[in-house]
């Protein structure tokens, strides 16, 4: 059945805000081919799909379905086209029943429920999907979740099938009869593509696999040919000019005091009996994949995450156990947690610098400020700019009007002027401009320098090496691997990273 | 986008003068002493029930139960001492009242998380209820002997300005000092900018929050006094009444954004007076009732789309896209 090609992309170019997500990349798939897509995070695998599912349109390039010119405007019209996605995050509606889901948008005028509950349950036994029509979908576990959005894809006659890493949340056996499924609709000559962090999957699965980097299609070939060591590479691999994360660390900072220990943290569903230690005068990092628990067991750490899912497990914070509902007790204890999104969770838009600054002093030394000092206000923040040098105006233009990498400055300043123990960066350089990275990554080296505990955590593998003296990899919401910076390797770290 | 936000306060201020240079001009009786005293006069409370709305609203909040805050605590103080209680205890149960009833509010939206407009709507329904059903004789509590000297608050005038303009402006200075000049007050301010980022800088917000909406209920309360102490008595059907889409009005059409952080007490003074002269010369202009509410609600509606359009909740929208 496989053989000529169904939907090609050709020097396809998507930019958010001038930046490339996917730069020039070539694409093929052919009919009834399954086709796994994987690359790091950030590699432009999820845009890549979107262009395809017209979730997002491209800037520039070239689709065409089935040989003729195509460029979905949205997810309907590349329905229309043969073209569905399954999420990551699903994308049924929890409290109708999975009748009314397989036909939703497809209602008439007037439903008879009975019928739509009879055509569902042929539609299912045809397809062998062991899932009654009627029950509520909130209800069903993961893996028959996914089914229903195949049943769908395939009863809107989709030609080309993706999934956005379909088996994240399977358990070992439901991901067996995933991959039976997929076969099997590839013997109906649907296409299938599938991005996938794990490797032995897409090994496995695939009949073809497309490895992307940095935006760019590193290389497309028969899954036969791959071996894991193969897909690393090309992972991994970087263009020499990256002289910025060029430079080899050839001495570690020796551990201080044990500042923070983490024991068999759960947290419903990303952490899963999570262990680490961070210590003083160091820098640890963290890295990891999508998903992989990183962020929510350091949230859970300084009280970010809703003491709601937490389910167990023990923190340690110098020696006492603690346990942070809220943030302020963490604060106060000398956790700062510098945040991955800080337009969400990191900067006051209306506030001036200064103020932001200034806000943060207020909110771990409130004693003696009762009343609000506009001068300590100036002082601080004039300080405080200084030293990590934020270039803007003046003190008093607002976080909004700065640059990404000014912004994350703020952000920083906002808790170093807290004096914190520990600090947690959390993609500490994401959406900064090259310059301020270096300024970025020569001050997280000056708080190590200085004694304080520093976590790192980063989805860049450089920005990992560059900066760590002590790497931990994290898989599936735990830590799985430890190295010394002196004998991590990028493929090593990788191949921990992905199961 | 920025430029527009800048004159969004001399907007309101072009609309204020335009309007009460017209009805100086065009309406009779309106540009007289006594009427703009009786104008002042008669949105003071209106002005002080909308600085009690700004410091909720500042933070994001909104307090539908208001209108209770002001009506039921002042009519158990009417009430008690009609009864025969001293006016000292009777004032202090009336702003227990006010302080558990504030209390109440704040836990609900800080704690139980309820969204503001939902909590208050029913706890200001409870509260009306409680008081019509057990604690006031009649629905308009009067006067008894015993509030001898009360009425100072509301009645008589101070170097020639009505009391109750008087209980304004030290309402204004006190708030203003309190949001502006104070930690809390800078707290507010940034619960309403960034929530989540005022959560992980170390703010405590949720007892912020409870202390919005115990002020807010204060504040109302004092506002239920010198309304009390003005007319005589407290006509707690008031509760039935429109007056809370004034003081929304009041709060927007000053320029408070609704998706919060944006504004202050200055902001509350010139949507007092655009309202003040508004409700004065449609009363003048003999206007009747349902073609009032008509005019405020067109009034309150664009003020409420131009708000939406000035000031976005735009951290949803400002997200970009996974790559």
């Amino acid at each position: 059945m496989s053989g000529e090609d169904i939907l090609t992309l050709s020097r396809a170019t998507k930019l958010y805000g001038g930046n490339p997500a996917i730069e020039n990349v070539d694409f093929t798939l052919r009919r009834g081919e399954i086709h796994g897509l994987v690359g790091e995070n950030g590699a432009g695998k999820s845009t890549l799909t979107k262009v395809m599912a017209g979730v997002v349109t491209l800037t520039s390039g070239v689709m065409t379905i089935d040989g003729s010119e195509a460029s979905p405007k949205t997810p309907l019209e590349a329905r229309h086209l043969g073209v569905a996605m399954v999420f990551q995050e699903n994308s049924l509606v929890p409290t109708m029943t999975v009748g009314q889901n397989l036909f939703l948008g497809q209602e008439r005028f007037y439903n008879r429920l009975r019928g739509v509950y009879i055509a569902a349950q042929q539609f299912l036994q045809s397809l062998n999907f062991d899932v009654p029509p009627t029950t509520i979908v909130g209800t069903l576990g993961a893996a028959k979740k996914q089914m229903v959005e195949i049943a769908r894809a395939v009863l809107h006659r989709a030609k080309i099938i993706i999934f956005d890493e379909p088996t994240a949340t399977l358990t070992p056996e439901e991901k067996k009869y995933f991959f039976d499924l997929v076969r099997d609709l590839r013997k109906r000559g649907v296409s299938v593509v599938f991005i996938s962090h794990a490797l032995e999957e897409a090994l496995t699965l695939a009949d073809r696999i497309t490895v992307l980097r940095d935006g760019r299609n590193v290389v497309t070939d028969d899954a036969a040919k791959f071996d894991r060591a193969r897909i690393v590479r090309a992972m991994v691999g970087r263009d020499l000019s990256h002289t910025l994360y060029g430079v080899r660390k050839t001495a570690v900072r020796k551990a201080g005091a044990r500042v923070l220990v983490v024991q068999n943290l759960k947290m419903a569903p990303a952490v899963k009996n999570n262990s680490l230690s961070v210590f003083a005068g160091q820098i640890t990092g963290v890295f990891g994949l999508v998903g992989a628990g990183r962020t929510e067991t350091f949230k859970v750490v300084a009280g970010v995450l809703k003491r709601d899912f937490f389910h167990g497990g023990e923190i340690i914070l110098n020696d006492r156990p603690v346990r942070f509902r809220v943030p302020a007790p963490g604060v106060r204890a000398g956790i700062a947690y510098i945040t991955e999104d800080r337009k969400v969770e990191g900067f006051f838009e209306t506030a001036s610098i200064a103020w932001n600054i200034y806000l943060g002093l207020l909110a771990k030394f409130p004693r003696g400020r009762a009343l609000l000092s506009k001068r300590e206000g100036m002082e601080v923040g004039a300080k405080w700019t200084e030293k990590l040098k934020v270039r803007a105006i003046s003190n008093q233009a607002r976080v909004v009007e700065l640059s990404g990498g000014n912004q994350q400055k703020v952000v920083i300043a906002k808790s170093l002027v807290q004096e914190p123990k520990l600090v947690i960066f959390d993609e500490p350089t994401r959406g900064v401009d090259v310059g301020a990275i270096v300024e970025i990554h020569e001050l997280i080296n000056r708080l190590a320098d200085e004694g304080t505990a520093v976590v790192v955590i980063s989805s860049y593998l450089p920005e990992i090496m560059a900066l760590s003296d002590r790497i931990l990899v994290s898989r599936q919401g735990k830590v799985v691997e430890e190295f010394s910076a002196l004998e991590a390797t990028e493929e090593k770290i990788m191949y921990a990273a992905i199961h | 986008m920025k430029r527009m936000k800048l004159t969004q306060q001399e907007i309101v201020l072009a609309v204020f003068t335009a309007l009460f240079l017209a009805f100086a001009l065009f309406l009779p009786g309106f540009f007289t002493a006594a009427n703009m005293l009786s104008l002042l006069q008669n949105v003071a409370v209106l002005g002080i029930l909308g600085l009690a709305m700004a410091i909720v609203v500042l933070g994001r909040g909104i307090d539908i139960s208001l209108i209770a805050a002001l009506a039921v605590p002042p009519g158990l103080l009417l009430q008690m001492v009609q009864d025969g209680h001293s006016l000292f205890a009777s004032v202090a149960t009336a702003l227990l009242l006010s302080l558990a009833f504030g209390i109440v509010n704040g836990w609900l939206i800080a704690y139980a998380e309820v969204p503001s407009l939902f909590a208050t709507l029913a706890t200001g329904l409870f509260l009306a209820g409680v008081g019509q059903a057990s604690l006031f004789s009649i629905d308009v509590v009067q006067w008894s002997k015993g509030m001898e000297g009360f009425q100072n608050l509301g009645q008589g005038s101070i170097l020639g300005v009505p009391t109750p303009i008087i209980m304004f402006a030290i309402s204004c200075a006190a708030v203003a000092f309190f949001l502006r000049r104070t930690r809390w007050g800078a707290y507010i301010y940034a619960i309403g900018d960034n929530p989540n980022a005022a959560r992980v800088t170390g703010i405590p917000t949720r007892p912020i929050v409870v202390l919005q909406y115990v002020l807010a209920s204060l504040i109302g309360c004092f506002a239920g006094f010198v309304m009390a102490a003005s007319i005589n008595s407290m006509p707690t059907r008031i509760f039935n009444s429109t007056l809370i889409y004034d003081v929304i009005l009041v709060v927007v059409l000053g320029g408070i954004g609704l998706s919060g952080g944006r504004g202050g007490v200055v902001n509350v003074i010139i949507g007092t007076f655009l309202i003040g002269t508004l409700l004065n010369g449609m009363t003048i202009m003999d206007v009747p009732y349902a073609g009032q509410n008509l005019i405020k609600g067109v009034v309150l509606l664009l003020a409420v789309i131009t708000d939406s359009f000035l000031n976005p909740r735009n951290e949803e929208t400002a997200q970009q896209g996974d790559i």
